[in-house]
C-alpha cells in the first residue's frame, strides 16, 4: 500500500495542476465552440520542435523550446485573425485543418532523420505515471502566472471582442498545452480540458460555480483513474480517460432526474431500457435460428457468467466432450507457461541448456499450441452442434421474451384483440 | 606498341570489371544485422540493401513507394521472421503484383529467406499472427540474431538460398561463410568472457529484446518497463520492478537509442541504476557498424557501466 501511495501522489499532484489549469480553459474552448484546438496547437508545437531538431538543437534546449513556442504563437494569431472569416466555413474546419497539415509537416520533415518517428512519438505522448516533482516545478508557476493573468484580464479575455485578445487567449492556451501534452499525452490532456468543463457547464450558470463543480469531478475522477489503475493493474493514462468518460456518463444520466422531475426521467429511463433489451433479445433470436454456428454474443455472455447455462441444451455426452477439451486446453496452456518459466530461468541460473534442449523445448511449445488450438475448435464444434439443434426452440423463446419486454407492444396486441376478436 | 597492348589490357578489364559489377547478384533484407549476415556470406559478388534504417523500430516500419521500386530486378530477399517484420509480406506481394520483372522472392518462392527457420526459437506464447503455410506457428521471440551462435544457422539458411539462385558462386559464398564463422567463434569466447563478471548481476530491460543475448551469455534479465509493445508500463508493475530492483540490488537498466527515455528514467532515478544504451541493430550506436561490431558496442557497454560502479 505504502508502495502505491508513494508512485502514485506525484502523478497526483501533477494532474490536480493540469485540471486546475485546464477545466478554466476547457470552459473558454466550450463558450468558443473550438473543441479541438487543444490538439491543433499541441501538433504545431511538436511541429516546431521537430524543426529545431532537424536544425540540430539537443531535444530539451532553449532554442527547440523557442522554436515550438514561435510555431505556437503563430498558430494563435492564425486562430485569433480568423475567427470570424466566414459566417460559412466553422473555425473548427481550419483548426481541423491546422492539426493534420502540421501533423502531416513533422513527419516529411522527420523521415529522413534516425530516431526521428521516435522523437516525434516522445514529445506527443507523455505518460502522466512517470511525472513527478521536477516537472511541477516547471509547471506550477507557469500556470499560475497565466491564470492570474487571465483573472486580471478576465473582462477582456472572456468577451473577446478583438483580435488582439483573442491571440492573448490563444497564445497563453498554446503555452499551457505544449507543456501538459509533453507531461500527460495528447488524450489524457483533452479529457482534462473537456469532460470537468462539460459537466460545470452541464450544472451550473456562473464560471466561479462551473470551475469548482469541474475541478470537484476532474480531482474526484482522476483519483479514482489512478487508483484503478494500480489495482486493476492498467495503463494510467488510458485508465483515466476511461474514467473521465465515465464521470460524464454518469453525469449526464442523472442529470434529468435532477432537472426535469425524477417521475418522467424514471419512465424515460426504463422505457429505453426496455427497448434495448428488446432490441438484444430479438437481434440474438433471429442471429441463432438463421446462423446458428456463427458467434451468439449474448449467449456467449450469459454462459460465461453462469456455466451452468451450458448444461442445459448440451446432452450428457456432449458436455463431458466439452469439459474434458476445456480441462485438456487448461493443462497445456499450464505445461507451456511452466515450460518457459523453466526455460527462461535455466538462461542464466543453474546448468545451461545446450541448443538441442532449447530446440527440444520450443518445439514442444508449438505442439502445445497447435493441441490447445485443436481442443478449442472441439469445445466450438460441440457447443455449435447442440445450438444448432436447439435452435428453433431457443430462438422461439429469445423472440417472444423480447417481444415481451419491448414496451407497448404486448398492451397494443390485447387492446387489438378485444376490438377486432370479439 | 607496347602503349596499344597497354591499353586494349586495361580496355579488357575495365569490361570485364564492369560485367562483373553488372552480375552481382541482387539481395534485400529487411534489417541491417540480416544485411550485415549477407553481406559476410556474400562478399563482393552481391550487391546488398537493407530496407528498415538503423535505429528504427522495424516492428513499426512503414514501408515507401521506393521500398517496392527496390525488389525490382532483386533475386533474394531475406527477412527476420516471426511475426517481427509483417509489413514485408504487403510488400512482397504489391511489388510481385504492380512489376513485371519481380522473380522468385515471394513467400516460399526460390530466393526467399526467412532467417528464423530452423532456429531454436524462446519465448513461444499463443499463436502467430502472420500468414502462415498451415500450422500454427507460436511466432515466440523474434530477436534471434542477437545471439551470436544463431548467426551459424542464419547464414547457412542464407548460403543455402544464394547457392540455389547462383551455383556457380556457391563455392565462394561457402568459404565466405566459414571463414567469417571462425572469425565470430573466436570473438564469441571473447566476448563470454569479458561478460563473465556480469553473470551474477541482475539487469532491467526496456521491452524483452535480450532473451536470446541473455541465454548465450547467461545474464539474468530480471524484469522489462514495457511488458506489451506500444502499451506503457501500469503502476503496479512500476512498484513490482523498483521492489525487485531494490531487492535484487540491480545497478543497470538496458534501454535502445529509441526507445523512450522518459520513463527508463523514472525507475533508473528510482532505484539508483545506471542506463545503459544498447544497439538492438547494426547501427543502432556509432560503433556498431556490422554483425561482430555490433556485439563488441555492446559489450564495450555493459563494461563500462559495470565498471563505473
Amino acid at each position: 500500500m505504502t508502495d502505491a501511495v508513494a508512485l502514485l501522489w506525484p502523478p497526483f499532484l501533477v494532474a490536480l495542476c493540469l485540471i486546475g489549469i485546464h477545466a478554466y480553459f476547457g470552459i473558454q474552448v466550450l463558450a468558443r465552440k473550438v473543441i479541438f484546438v487543444d490538439l491543433a496547437l499541441a501538433q504545431i508545437a511538436a511541429l516546431g520542435a521537430t524543426v529545431a531538431f532537424m536544425l540540430g538543437h539537443p531535444t530539451q534546449s532553449a532554442a527547440t523550446y523557442g522554436y515550438s513556442l514561435g510555431f505556437t504563437l503563430f498558430a494563435a494569431l492564425l486562430l485569433a485573425y480568423t475567427r470570424a472569416w466566414s459566417s460559412r466555413v466553422p473555425q473548427e474546419a481550419l483548426i481541423g485543418v491546422i492539426y493534420v497539415v502540421a501533423a502531416a509537416a513533422a513527419i516529411l520533415l522527420i523521415d529522413r532523420a534516425p530516431q526521428g518517428a521516435e522523437h516525434l512519438k516522445q514529445i506527443l505522448t507523455g505518460n502522466i505515471l512517470t511525472t513527478g516533482a521536477s516537472e511541477l516545478w516547471s509547471i506550477v508557476p507557469l500556470y499560475a502566472a497565466i491564470g492570474i493573468l487571465h483573472f486580471a484580464l478576465r473582462k477582456h479575455l472572456t468577451e473577446a471582442r478583438s483580435w488582439f485578445w483573442e491571440f492573448v487567449f490563444y497564445a497563453t492556451f498554446g503555452v499551457v498545452v505544449t507543456s501538459s501534452v509533453a507531461l500527460a499525452g495528447v488524450l489524457l490532456v483533452f479529457s482534462f480540458l473537456i469532460i470537468p468543463a462539460m459537466i460545470g457547464v452541464l450544472y451550473a450558470d456562473t464560471l466561479a460555480r462551473q470551475l469548482a463543480l469541474g475541478w470537484a469531478v476532474g480531482i474526484f475522477a482522476s483519483a479514482l483513474g489512478l487508483a484503478a489503475s494500480f489495482a486493476f493493474d492498467l495503463p494510467t493514462g488510458a485508465t483515466m480517460v476511461c474514467t473521465f468518460g465515465a464521470a460524464l456518463a454518469v453525469a449526464g444520466a442523472i442529470r434529468p432526474f435532477l432537472r426535469g422531475g425524477a417521475r418522467g426521467a424514471m419512465q424515460g429511463a426504463a422505457t429505453a431500457a426496455r427497448w434495448a433489451l428488446a432490441l438484444v433479445l430479438v437481434a440474438s433470436a433471429l442471429q441463432l435460428m438463421i446462423a446458428p454456428r456463427a458467434e451468439q454474443p449474448l449467449l456467449n455472455a450469459l454462459e460465461y457468467a453462469m456455466p451452468a447455462l451450458r448444461s442445459a441444451y448440451l446432452n450428457s455426452t456432449e458436455a463431458g466432450v466439452y469439459d474434458d477439451a476445456r480441462d485438456y486446453a487448461e493443462r497445456y496452456t499450464r505445461e507451456a507457461d511452466q515450460l518457459n518459466v523453466s526455460e527462461a530461468r535455466s538462461r542464466a541460473e543453474g546448468e545451461a541448456l545446450d541448443d538441442f534442449a532449447v530446440q527440444r523445448i520450443s518445439s514442444f511449445l508449438k505442439s502445445y499450441g497447435e493441441m490447445r488450438k485443436g481442443e478449442e475448435f472441439v469445445m466450438n464444434e460441440v457447443r455449435g452442434r447442440a445450438r444448432e439443434r436447439v435452435r428453433w426452440a431457443l430462438g422461439a423463446v429469445l423472440l417472444v421474451a423480447g417481444i415481451a419486454i419491448a414496451p407497448g407492444v404486448v398492451t397494443r396486441c390485447f387492446s387489438f384483440y378485444r376490438i377486432h376478436g370479439m | 606498341m607496347r602503349v596499344l597492348y597497354c591499353g586494349v589490357i586495361a580496355v579488357c578489364v575495365a569490361l570485364a570489371s564492369a560485367s562483373l559489377a553488372q552480375e552481382r547478384l541482387r539481395v534485400v533484407t529487411t534489417t541491417t544485422d540480416l544485411r550485415s549476415l549477407v553481406d559476410a556470406v556474400g562478399g563482393e559478388r552481391v550487391d546488398v540493401t537493407s530496407i528498415v534504417p538503423a535505429n528504427v523500430d522495424a516492428e513499426e516500419y512503414q514501408p515507401k513507394p521506393s521500398d517496392a521500386l527496390r525488389l525490382k530486378d532483386t533475386r533474394v530477399v531475406v527477412r527476420v521472421g516471426l511475426d517481427y517484420d509483417l509489413w514485408f509480406d504487403r510488400l512482397l506481394a504489391q511489388a510481385t503484383l504492380s512489376q513485371s520483372n519481380v522473380h522468385g522472392i515471394w513467400r516460399g518462392g526460390p530466393g526467399y529467406v526467412d532467417a528464423s527457420a530452423n532456429l531454436a526459437i524462446l519465448d513461444i506464447r499463443g499463436a502467430s499472427v502472420g500468414p502462415s503455410d498451415g500450422h500454427a506457428h507460436g511466432s515466440g521471440n523474434p530477436h534471434h540474431w542477437l545471439d551470436p551462435k544463431n548467426a551459424d544457422i542464419i547464414t547457412g539458411n542464407i548460403l543455402e538460398v544464394l547457392a540455389r539462385v547462383d551455383p556457380q558462386n556457391s563455392p565462394y559464398y561457402e568459404a565466405n561463410r566459414i571463414a567469417f564463422l571462425q572469425r565470430l567463434e573466436a570473438k564469441i569466447g571473447e566476448w563470454t568472457a569479458k561478460l563473465a563478471p556480469l553473470q551474477s548481476r541482475p539487469i532491467i530491460a526496456y521491452h524483452n529484446d535480450w532473451a536470446y543475448f541473455a541465454r548465450r551469455f547467461r545474464l539474468n534479465f530480471a524484469g522489462f518497463i514495457e511488458q506489451r509493445p506500444g502499451v506503457p508500463p501500469s503502476p503496479s508493475h512500476l512498484a513490482e520492478l523498483i521492489r525487485v530492483m531494490r531487492e535484487q540490488n540491480v545497478r543497470i537498466v538496458v534501454r535502445q537509442p529509441y526507445e523512450p527515455e522518459k520513463d527508463t528514467r523514472f525507475l533508473a532515478d528510482k532505484a539508483g541504476a545506471k542506463i545503459v544504451l544498447l544497439a538492438g541493430s547494426v547501427g543502432g550506436l556509432p560503433g556498431a557498424r556490422d554483425y561482430i561490431s555490433l556485439f563488441d558496442a555492446n559489450v564495450a557497454a555493459l563494461l563500462a557501466a559495470q565498471e563505473s560502479q
